[in-house]
């Protein structure tokens, strides 16, 4: 009896032992585990805060890749600017680089001339020749020299792109300006057509706005291939000024016609500006109070169509910050 | 070669400011006849009765470029020398049409007087030179027609 009694005791012993034997081995494993799951916890804890600290990185980035395709595309502008400017200086250039060296010239002959204090028939004939050459390069002088009066005229109004002012602009003459830029590149193969009204002078950063002009004048050049003519028109509509810049070039296809305005869209290739510049012109124009749109026929045709309010909104008038054109990157 | 032939030289330049700068150049250093235009149509009405020995043109022109300006001024006076004054974009259109055109030079603005001088005098002289070879190619042909008439004649009264 007691040996059963004692294997019984032995038996629920062992049996009290294994139990807690693995309770113990459980509890381990149970500790064991929840450490391994606090690490990996911890660890994809880390790994959140290194992918947020990447994605801000990224964002980071992005923000500055857009800043400078932003600035590129401007950039891509005033290189058409540039391209035009040296363009139409050379003229009166050659004109004044030949007309000092024919003044130099003519001098010359004066003094030999003169070396001998006597003017005889022959050399009277040389004088009055002389004189005509004279005549010519004053003429001329005069009017290189109001070419380029003009031209820095011109160049005034796309001025200070980035301490922009308002002004209140005459559309006429901003176009105008704008149209002598690119007359280098009209000249010979477009035809310019003004249909410009009579409009009273409009509040805006006039900057930008020549800028936009300068952009959609260079798109419409572009969208001609060959030969074709160019419109502008101005009117007025209520309280806004309307400008139409309308081409005779290849047009948009149907389905692109509202992807122009997006950011990258181009069919120009990776050439110019990246597709940013119809972007830039809407944003400018629309934190002018106005509006930029677009209606094309392929094959036949572009036009654009800006309204600008003459007046700028109260909001946009108290900063300028409020309508730099590249104040989307911030 | 004699300075003083005579020739004459015809500027066309939409610009007149180039046109008028070229011709007190030319005036003055030069003893050539300049006859100056800045409508390229008017300049080629010119050139269909007034022989000349130069032809210089701007390329970019708005009634019409120079190239095809040049081109009109060879089919009416091909011995005449053709000269091209580029401005600063097109240089590669104006290369390309050197071909085209039979081009016997093409200068960049602005341009070097003495330069220009120099191309203008070798240009005047080149269509003399032509003009002379044409005229005494001419005269030979007509002597040996005259001796072809001769010879006819001496054949026939020997037989």
């Amino acid at each position: 009896m007691s040996a059963v009694l004692a294997w019984t005791l032995a038996a629920a012993a062992a049996l009290a032992l294994g139990a807690v034997a693995w309770a113990v081995r459980f509890g381990l494993r149970q500790r064991r585990e929840l450490g391994k799951a606090r690490a990996q916890l911890r660890a994809t804890s880390d790994e959140l805060e290194r992918s947020r600290a990447a994605s801000a990185e990224a964002y980071a980035s992005l923000q500055r890749t857009q800043a400078e395709l932003v600035s590129s595309a401007r950039l891509a502008s005033l290189g058409d600017l540039i391209r035009g400017v040296a363009h139409e200086i050379n003229t009166p250039l050659g004109a004044l680089s030949s007309n000092y060296d024919v003044t130099r010239r003519a001098l010359e002959r004066l003094q030999i001339i003169l070396e001998d204090e006597v003017v005889d028939e022959d050399e009277l004939v040389e004088v009055r020749k002389i004189v005509a050459a004279v005549d010519g390069v004053q003429e001329t002088n005069a009017m290189a020299v109001e070419r380029m009066v003009k031209l820095v005229q011109s160049l005034r109004t796309f001025g200070r792109p980035d301490r922009s002012e308002i002004d209140h602009i005459d559309l006429r003459e901003a176009l105008e300006s704008t149209l002598r830029l690119l007359s280098h590149e009209t000249s010979e193969r477009i035809r310019v057509v003004r249909e410009l009204g009579d409009l009273p002078r409009v509040e805006c950063y006039g900057d930008q706005v020549n800028q936009v002009f300068m952009n959609l004048l260079v798109n419409a050049v572009q969208a001609i291939r060959d030969e074709g003519t160019i419109t502008i028109r101005t009117r007025q509509d209520a309280d806004r000024a309307v400008i139409e810049i309308a081409d005779t070039g290849i047009g948009i296809r149907e389905e692109n016609l509202d992807r122009v305005f997006e950011p990258g869209f181009t069919t120009k290739g990776k050439r110019v500006g990246m597709g940013l510049g119809l972007l830039i012109s809407r944003q400018v124009v629309e934190r002018h109070g106005g509006s930029l749109s677009v209606r094309s026929t392929l094959g036949s045709g572009t036009t654009f169509i800006v309204a600008l309010p003459f007046r700028l909104p109260r909001e946009a008038g108290t900063s300028g910050e409020t309508v730099r054109a590249g104040s989307t990157a911030e | 070669m004699n300075e003083d032939r005579p020739g004459t030289v015809l500027i066309v330049d939409d610009e007149r400011m180039v046109v008028r700068s070229l011709q007190s150049f030319l005036g003055l250093e030069t003893p050539y006849d300049v006859l100056p235009f800045v409508s390229p149509r008017e300049a080629l009405e010119t050139l269909e009765t007034r022989p000349v020995h130069v032809v210089l043109a701007d390329f970019m022109m708005p009634e019409m470029d120079g190239i095809t300006f040049l081109k009109k001024a060879r089919e009416l006076q091909p011995e005449a020398t053709r000269i091209l004054l580029t401005g600063y974009a097109d240089k590669e259109n104006a290369i390309r049409a050197i071909n085209e055109v039979g081009l016997y030079y093409y200068l960049e603005k602005p341009w070097d007087n003495d330069h220009l001088k120099l191309v203008i005098r070798n240009g005047v002289e080149r269509s003399s030179l032509f003009n002379e070879l044409s005229s005494r190619v001419e005269a030979l042909e007509k002597v040996n027609e005259e001796l072809r008439g001769f010879r006819e004649r001496l054949v026939k009264a020997f037989l």
